[in-house]
């Protein structure tokens, strides 16, 4: 049983990993087809992409947006997720639910809410519509990172700065902000995260002036499989590739400083935006 | 399909609706778009709906650059070409583009449900349903030569023929285009081809259903399939095939049976940037840029006038050139046969059941 | 999470309030009311009436696509705990070393856009891509087109959702308590048996929460769908896009995006009832 058990599970490595690995060759293919193995190699497609406004403007696009939903959404969720974990009160639990339900709601519902809503007011196609549409969406990650973060958090600090004579906002500053910070960077890059990659509401209401990445990555699949698509993946995959190795380089590296084996804790778990 | 006519035609359904939603968020709405408002686009750019490939290449180089060259003009494209994205900025009010063109079947269609600006003819004849005429472009049937080496498939009767010729096809999502082919497959005559007999266009397409892999809905996308033997067999605009053919790939065409469109320059209803878009307009179906763009794109021209700048030589690769035109057919959009609105509900339920 | 960790007792309800109205009064005007508009729609949109419903729930072409989308959602639950399972196993029966470089994968195609991956098997599974020119290779003379069916779409899906069953899977295994395995042993079961009545029972909680997820996010699926499947068999969420998109048919896409949206909550809620929404996705 074990044995066998452990086979699959060696196909199924192969099997998670070929979509992964297929798209970095297919990048260098110059080639105009879907053609594997490429009939040659070459960086015209990189030249493309870095030359190309059509695709450089997306980008540019989902980077602003994603940054400034960011910014919106930790500061609506940090103070609430404060009252939330911290604080006992009536209607509780129902706000619990309403903070996770735009995780629940399929993406399609709500494009087709935004679309008629945000045209009415004139917010299609503009930054700022995909900007608050996308708040939305991070609202219930950033609230799991964070509160999972807060719940762990030692209150003795808290309490013993605040027998000293501090008060709740010094104490704020000085001892529950440096402690929790980690726990708000991995919100804060989720939030970023699940707006960057966010394709279904952005297909719908991104439009002409604040198209973003994924929006004009699928325009081009549907439409020609345009070869800069295995660029960008290529692209996008290292980013993930460096944002995910370096807290093991980090600590591996500290380690290495202080002499001692860092401890493995795995990478963030399976917070899941949708498409 | 009522709701769509409805939708059309009506633009301004619920108002009462929208108006409550709109006082619910219109504080919220203000303070937050305000940085934006300032922002709104300058009036020299004029946003041009286009259908990609081969099609934009012709008309940048023939008539965005020189236009804004003439008028300093800024063009900027949007693609693919969509009449519900033409049909919805009117509806919504924000529009993606001010320019498009309509094929022969969808102009009908928008000047009834009031969507496109009323034009003047800029030359003799050449306004149709507000529509300035502008190229005729074709439906052909195209076909994979690694595929199919001992005998060429000849007419649509053939790409229906999946004994004779096996292996998947393609044809357009689009029926005032796919239903004349269907009849066409099933024996009907080209002369007695409209009014559209709808249901024994829909009952031959069922013929042929499960062979259809992909129901195309943009150009590129058809060039894509065919070039890489997704498919073996296609409806496919000519523009597109060559594209293909010139790409390398083992592909074959007839003109035989081919289908012609005419494509009409329109400008979007209520689009604020009216002024340049008529220009706009005017200026692309003037005799010498059009001339060029038919050139380069292998299209024919509508205007007579541009018909002495295009050399002769680029007569083969043009639908209506004196070689090619008896062995084409004509839409006849005016005499369609059916509300084109049902009918496209119709075929896309059809499609998906 | 109803559990509160704040020992301090509240001066009154005020400040909590405080600290939530400014998200509750966003996720009302920002969320909240497009979802209305969106029901509001689909009885008002072209007029006055549950048309929209009735077509929805009892025209042909409609309940097909729902059965294939729930047809689809189920398919890709199993297969994804079928792919899942094993790969759990393996993390959670290996080396540190090992563990680590397979979650390192796992993360990464998770964290790598739904986008990329739905491309990547676009390349792998189209007509001149290598599976195909694998079939040659070892001699299938005339291999079948992959690509646009509900074959490559579903597996497309299964990649893409399976970081998910993997995760919920792996968390569970990782607390099972090696010595329940072993005193199974000593006791005389073997290999299948120590599986089937000991372990696996044990991982049911994990396998619950990964079908789940798994199924309710398939529901909603758009983009592979749409880019990888077959037209014959569309999903709700490409009908309601394809509907709004192409004929501006806001009234029957919002029906349809109301069902869409009740059958999700539905599951959503028993689910909640019974282990608490936010477990869902730790």
């Amino acid at each position: 049983m074990n044995g066998l058990m452990k086979a699959i599970g060696f196909v199924v490595v192969c099997f998670i990993a070929a979509p992964l690995v297929i798209v970095v060759p297919m990048s260098f293919s110059d080639a105009r087809s879907l053609q594997f193995p490429p009939p040659g190699y070459w960086l015209g497609y990189y030249d493309a992409y870095f030359r190309d406004m059509s695709w450089l403007r997306p980008t540019w696009n989902s980077i602003l947006i994603a940054s400034a939903t960011t910014v919106l959404t930790m500061t609506l969720v940090v103070p609430a997720t404060f009252a939330l974990v911290r604080h006992k009160f009536y209607g509780k639990s129902v706000a619990n639910v309403m903070m996770l339900m735009p995780m629940a709601v399929p993406h399609i519902v709500m494009a087709v809410g935004y679309y008629s809503y945000f045209g009415q007011m004139r917010l299609v196609h503009t930054h700022l519509g995909v900007i608050l549409a996308h708040s939305c969406l991070s609202v219930p990650i950033a609230f799991l990172v964070l509160s999972a973060n807060l719940k762990g958090f030692d209150r003795t600090l808290e309490r013993a700065a605040q027998s000293l004579g501090a008060s709740p906002v010094r104490t704020f500053i000085h001892i529950t902000l440096p402690i929790l910070r980690p726990g708000l960077l991995i919100s804060a890059l989720f939030a970023f995260i699940q707006s960057f990659d966010e394709t279904v509401v952005a297909i719908f209401i991104s439009g002409r002036d604040a198209e973003t990445l994924p929006r004009k990555m699928f325009d081009s699949i549907r439409q020609e499989a345009d070869p800069v698509i295995a660029v960008i993946s290529t692209l996008l995959f290292v980013v993930v590739l460096i944002g995910l190795l370096t807290p093991y380089l980090v600590r591996g590296l500290r380690g290495r400083l202080r002499t001692r084996n860092a401890g493995q804790e795995p990478p963030p778990a399976a917070l899941a935006p949708q498409e | 399909m009522q709701s769509k006519n409805t939708v059309l035609i009506n633009p301004t359904v619920n108002t009462g609706r929208r108006t409550v939603l709109k006082g619910a968020t219109a504080l919220a709405a203000t303070a937050l778009a305000t940085p934006f408002i300032g922002r709104a686009r300058a009036a020299d750019v004029l946003y041009i709906n286009t259908w990609g490939g081969p099609w934009q290449e012709a008309a940048t180089k023939n008539l965005f650059e020189p236009f804004t060259e003439e008028t300093g003009i800024e063009i900027r494209t949007v693609s693919p070409v969509s009449f519900a994205k033409l049909a919805a900025q009117v509806k919504t009010g924000v529009y993606e583009f001010d320019v498009t063109t309509l094929g022969g079947g969808d102009i009908l269609r928008a000047n009834q449900a009031g969507i496109i600006e009323e034009l003047e003819p800029p030359y003799e004849g050449g306004l149709f349903q507000n529509g300035v005429a502008s190229h005729a472009f074709a439906t052909v049937l195209a076909w994979r030569t690694d595929k199919y080496t001992d005998e060429s498939p000849k007419d649509w009767a053939d790409f229906w023929n999946v004994d004779k010729f096996p292996g998947p096809r393609s044809l357009q999502r689009y029926p005032a285009r796919v239903l004349p082919i269907a009849l066409l497959a099933d024996g009907v005559k080209i002369e007695d081809l409209y009014p559209l007999d709808i249901d024994r266009a829909f009952a031959s397409l069922d013929k042929i259903k499960p062979h259809i892999r992909v129901w195309w809905t943009a150009g590129a996308q058809s060039t894509q399939i065919l070039r890489d033997g997704e498919i073996d067999m296609i409806g496919i605009w000519h523009g597109r095939y060559y594209e293909a053919l010139d790409a390398g790939a083992p592909v074959a065409m007839t003109w035989n049976q081919a289908e012609i469109d005419r494509a009409y320059w329109v400008v979007a209803k209520d689009t604020p940037n009216m002024e340049a878009a008529k220009k706009f307009v005017a200026f692309a179906t003037s005799a010498k840029p059009l001339a060029g763009f038919v050139t380069q794109g292998q299209y024919g021209a509508l205007n007579p006038a541009a018909n002495e700048f295009v050399p002769a030589s680029a007569a083969e690769r043009s639908p209506t050139s004196p070689e090619n035109y008896p062995k084409v057919f004509e839409q006849d959009v005016a005499n369609f046969g059916a509300d084109p609105n049902e009918v496209a509900q119709r075929f896309e339920e059809w499609i998906a059941s | 999470m109803s559990v509160s960790t704040g020992g301090i007792q509240d001066r009154g309800q005020f400040w909590p309030w405080l600290l939530l109205l400014p998200l509750a009064a966003y996720l009302l005007v920002f969320f909240i009311v497009p979802l209305v508009d969106v029901a509001i729609m689909s009885v008002t949109e072209p007029k006055l009436s549950l048309d929209n419903y009735t077509k929805v729930l009892t025209g042909s072409l409609y309940r097909k696509v729902f059965i294939n989308t729930f047809a689809t959602a189920g398919l890709v639950a199993v297969c994804c705990l079928l792919v899942g399972y094993p790969l759990a196993y393996l993390m959670a029966h290996s080396s540190d070393r090992t563990a680590l470089l397979i979650l390192l994968l796992v993360t990464m195609s998770f964290w790598t856009s739904f986008l990329v991956r739905t491309y990547a098997w676009m390349v792998l599974l189209g007509n001149q891509g290598p599976v195909i020119w694998f079939m040659e290779l070892i001699g299938i003379a005339d291999p079948p087109h992959l690509l646009f069916t509900r074959f490559s779409s579903t597996l497309a899906m299964v990649h893409i959702l399976a970081p998910y069953m993997i995760m919920n899977i792996y968390t569970v295994m990782k607390k099972i308590d090696p010595a329940l395995v072993k005193s199974a042993e000593s006791l005389g079961a073997r290999g299948f048996s120590v599986f089937r009545h000991v372990y696996l029972p044990l991982t049911a909680p994990g396998i619950a929460n990964g079908l789940v997820l798994v199924f309710v996010i398939c529901l909603g699926f758009y983009v592979t769908p749409v880019l990888l499947g077959s037209p014959r068999e569309q999903m709700i969420a490409g009908l309601i896009g394809h509907q709004i998109e192409e004929f501006l048919a806001f009234g029957l896409g919002s029906a349809m995006a109301m069902v869409l949206l009740a059958i999700t909550m539905v599951i959503l809620a028993i689910y909640h009832r019974r282990f608490g929404l936010d477990r869902l996705w730790g």
